[in-house]
């Protein structure tokens, strides 16, 4: 069961249809696990409907019905969509099966990155897998901008809690943090950040992964 | 599907006019019930469109909601969400779907709209809870009628022409964190953030 939720300004704007491709992604990837915030989901979008029938209305062309009814009766591929079972979730869509034997690129001790940024070409967001070997530590760091954050396997603990697998986290340039994986499973999490991470550490150029 | 042989009086009372002629659509493919869901929604999703900046784009919009409508009925449960908060929900995912492919550069999408933004009640393992999502929309409703106008308009920016906060705050020139106030005095009454603090 998670434990950390977007907040529902956020819920908000996934439900309006506003967010990136990859702020999105980190959305559903939480709802698809987490019944409490499908339901405040569905709540907003009931919301989106109401307001919808509240603004005005423009009549359509006359013509335009018996387009759609030609377009439905054409196509006779035009089979309705059956619920495919299983379906294929979109995280094993983007990134296969196995999340461990992605071609991680080591950074230093514990941390592993994987920029997969090109995934969504155009977006301006960074897009990163991170990863913290079950019991290391990453250094400490700030972030600059904004920095989301889905937990898609194991746990890592810093000063605010522990964040379990599915836990949604967003980091400002006010929260430093220094994350350590806890359990007995390498920690990997998927975020998108705004602005590249500042390091507050000692090995600031070193170990950032995140500066050119 | 056993509530609803079992109760089907009182089933069908809890069931919105919208509801029950797209669930004629999904079951028995009722072109009249289609009619009039389009004759209701068209000309909505036809305004959702031009207030979205696809007005030279908006009638070619509400066909492909429509199309999609017909295509998805089946996978309806009046159970699980009200037919205008899923034809909403449609509406939105068309408009990103249009604005995807008329911006993107690359040669294919890796992701599906679909695989980021969810239809309300498709989620399989979701339990049926008919009487929440009606009496959720219908308390929506009646709340809206009692916000403050300020609180209406940003949130009426952000769900009608695709306005991220920052914007809305940047239009109206008024502070971030003042349009973030109104929408969360506005989710406080709509009840929305109430459920935050159940968890």
């Amino acid at each position: 069961m998670t434990r950390h939720h977007p907040d529902s300004l956020s819920l908000m704007e996934y439900s309006a249809g506003n967010l990136s491709e990859p702020h999105a992604l980190c959305i559903r990837l939480h709802l698809d696990k987490c019944p409490h915030c499908r339901s405040r989901v569905d709540t907003l979008d009931s919301l989106g409907a109401v307001m919808m029938e509240e603004q005005p209305k423009v009549s359509v062309s006359e013509s335009m019905f018996d387009d759609i009814l030609a377009r439905i009766s054409a196509e006779p591929e035009l089979e309705p969509v059956k619920p495919s079972l299983p379906k294929v979730g979109v995280l094993e869509k983007l990134l296969g099966e196995d999340l461990n034997s992605l071609p991680w690129k080591r950074q230093l001790g514990d941390v592993s990155v994987l920029d997969i940024s090109e995934k969504f070409p155009d977006q301006k967001e960074q897009v990163v897998l991170q990863k913290l070997a079950a019991g290391g530590k990453a250094p400490a760091h700030t972030h600059r901008g904004e920095e989301t954050t889905i937990v898609l396997q194991g746990a890592f603990a810093d000063q605010k809690g522990v964040f379990n697998q599915w836990d949604f986290v967003v980091l400002t340039d006010q929260d430093e943090h220094k994350p350590v994986a806890v359990g007995c499973e390498d920690c990997i999490t998927l975020s998108v950040l705004s602005a590249p991470v500042k390091l507050t550490g000692t090995f600031t150029r070193l170990l950032n992964p995140f500066l050119r | 599907m056993t509530t609803l042989e079992q109760k089907p009086a009182k089933a069908e009372g809890r069931k919105d006019p919208w509801s029950q002629l797209l669930d004629k659509v999904g079951k028995h493919q009722d072109r009249e019930a289609y009619h009039a869901l389009f004759e209701h929604f068209g000309p909505q999703i036809k305004y959702y469109a031009m207030a979205n900046g696809l007005a030279s784009h908006a009638e070619e919009l509400v066909q492909e909601v429509f199309v999609s409508i017909w295509r998805r009925s089946c996978l309806y449960d009046w159970r699980k969400a009200a037919a205008s908060t899923w034809i909403f929900t449609i509406a939105r995912n068309q408009r990103i779907d249009m604005l995807r492919k008329m911006q993107r550069t690359s040669a294919e999408m890796q992701v599906e709209t679909e695989d980021l933004w969810q239809i309300p009640g498709e989620n399989e393992n979701e339990p049926v809870t008919s009487l929440h999502r009606l009496m959720s929309e219908r308390r929506i409703r009646d709340s809206l009628k009692h916000l403050p106008e300020e609180q209406i308009t940003v949130i009426a920016k952000v769900y009608m022409e695709n306005k991220s906060h920052q914007m809305v705050a940047d239009e109206l020139d008024i502070p971030l964190g003042t349009v973030k106030s109104r929408v969360r005095l506005a989710l406080n009454k709509l009840k929305v953030i109430l459920q935050d603090q159940n968890v």
